[in-house]
């Protein structure tokens, strides 16, 4: 199995997405997230969460992780929407992710097809 | 498939954690004082909140009180105004009632402390409210014995008092009855009609136990019914399908028109509401809840950390293991849930026992304080959510890199 090496700009957006992301964790704490549901702050945690992964196999340069960015990247869109989060964190989400998007798309076909 | 992939995982995962028991356990104690530090905070500050909206509530949600002085203001709040208005009276109730079309029940009430006596038993400085007959439909009370008064009572001020549960075993101690029994109220004769049901510690400090209740114009000879001391005040409920907003419009018109304001003139009266309270506590417990929540984040944090070291010296201390495994067939994804599982399981274990011990607690909490304390649902369901998450999030990257091993490089590794 082939080593592919990451190119610069995934490691650098790479450490953004993970920074940004970690930084959303804390989100699931907040009173008003709390108050939104029992349930809320455990589906708001997952999709943190596997954003979390697909970065890690993005790091390592496998397409999966580009797969379940973007699928996750819809998912907290569709979520957000859902429980009306229309607040800065919401559209400062859809304008760094649309962006990592962009980059990670345009080294996919270099990227490892295996797990 | 899964399921077999799920149990042997599993299987892997826990031999590992039984066989480093010293490491497991200082591994999942960061977990366990995270989740105990973030957990206990959500549960004091929900307890607190239902103990304070439950005596909110009791004062009544649809109801709007015309007092002196506003509940809340700002910064701007022109206090030397408001000092020259003068407190609602009696003879405006009956103004009110007549003219509101969308109050349910209209009451009056004044209090003050007295001197309760009966026989050699005193108790000094107790509220004693004085209340018109329609305050009783605007507050919610039980009656454990006896009886609310008449309208004719309170209309010809009858010297009856209705007693709470403190007041009463203060005054008629080892369980004597007190109903039908006389009472001295600011020296004055009084006959015990009835026994508000026991409430117990209300944060608001407005429970009935420690109140006798006499109606307003058996009040008005042992109170200064003028005094703002004696906060007298005018309570008006909502109408089924009445907003308080529309009460509030109407009693503004109604109350300018009683005290003869001019149009241009300010109120000289407010107009307060419970949920004006219920929203300053929300304010004051989403800061309680943020710090709470910044103090917890950072021990989860750190024990995020503790748990992803000891997943990397496990993958070290396994890494030939690893490589038996993948030439013998193992497939990358079983070696990842493996460690991945081994990761959640400690989280999740750090997550229960920090769980329980403020279940503990709460069990002692709640014998000491007179409050209900309890352990929420979703305060066990965010800490179990974290715990998970915070284990998939240490493990990953540890169980990704142990998966993606070569194995023939992992068996000679030593």
């Amino acid at each position: 199995m082939a080593q592919v090496t990451r190119p610069k700009i995934i490691s650098v957006t790479g450490v953004m997405a993970i920074i940004f992301i970690l930084l959303a964790f804390p989100m699931l704490f907040t009173p008003s997230i709390k108050r939104m549901g029992d349930f809320v702050p455990m589906i708001l945690g997952i999709i943190i969460t596997l954003q979390f992964v697909s970065v890690i196999g993005i790091w390592h340069m496998k397409q999966w992780g580009v797969q379940l960015f973007i699928v996750m990247f819809c998912i907290r869109v569709i979520t957000f929407m859902f429980l009306e989060l229309y607040e800065f964190r919401f559209y400062f989400n859809i304008f760094y992710s649309v962006l990592f998007i962009i980059f990670f798309l345009f080294h996919y076909k270099k990227m490892d097809k295996n797990l | 498939m899964v399921i077999t992939l799920l149990k042997e995982s599993l299987v892997f995962a826990w031999h590992a954690l039984v066989s480093n028991k010293l490491r497991t356990f200082l591994s999942l104690l960061g977990i366990t004082i995270g989740i105990f530090a973030i957990i206990t905070v959500f549960t004091v500050v929900d307890s607190l909140e239902r103990n304070i909206r439950g005596s909110v509530q009791s004062l009544g949600d649809n109801v709007v009180f015309v007092m002196k002085w506003p509940w809340t203001f700002g910064p701007d709040y022109p206090w030397w105004k408001y000092m020259n208005r003068p407190v609602p009276a009696y003879k405006e109730l009956a103004e009110v009632q007549r003219k509101s079309k969308s109050a349910e029940a209209i009451g009056f009430r004044i209090a003050s402390r007295k001197t309760l006596k009966q026989q050699n038993n005193t108790i000094e400085n107790a509220t004693v409210s004085g209340w018109s007959y329609g305050y009783g439909k605007v507050k919610a009370f039980d009656i454990a014995e006896g009886r609310y008064f008449t309208e004719s009572e309170a209309d010809a001020g009858y010297n009856v008092a209705i007693l709470g549960a403190n007041i009463a075993e203060g005054l008629f101690p080892n369980n004597q009855y007190p109903i039908g029994k006389m009472v001295k109220v600011a020296g004055k004769n009084c006959k015990v009609i009835g026994l508000f049901k026991k409430e117990g510690e209300s944060l608001l400090g407005n429970t009935m136990d420690n109140q006798a209740v006499i109606p307003y114009n058996f009040a008005r000879l042992m109170m200064d019914v003028k005094s703002e001391n004696n906060d007298p005040f005018i309570a008006v409920k909502a109408k089924a399908g009445v907003t308080n907003a529309q009460l509030k419009d109407e009693l503004t018109g109604i109350m300018r028109s009683i005290r003869g304001l001019k149009p241009l003139a300010d109120d000289d009266f407010a107009l307060n509401e419970t949920n004006l309270l219920s929203k300053n506590f929300d304010g004051l417990f989403d800061i309680v809840g943020i710090a709470g929540a910044i103090i917890g984040g950072f021990s989860i944090l750190v024990g995020g950390f503790g748990i992803a070291n000891i997943m990397f010296v496990s993958v070290r201390e396994r890494t030939n293991l690893i490589g038996i495994q993948k030439s013998l067939g193992a497939k990358n994804y079983f070696i990842l849930s493996q460690f991945l599982f081994e990761a959640v399981f400690l989280s999740l274990i750090g997550g229960i026992i920090g769980l329980l011990l403020i279940y503990l607690l709460t069990l002692v909490a709640g014998n000491v304080v007179d409050m209900e304390i309890s352990l929420t649902r979703s305060n066990i369901i965010l800490g179990l959510t974290i715990s998970v998450l915070i284990g998939i999030i240490s493990g990953f990257i540890p169980a990704y890199s142990a998966s993606q091993l070569d194995p023939v490089e992992a068996i000679r590794s030593t």
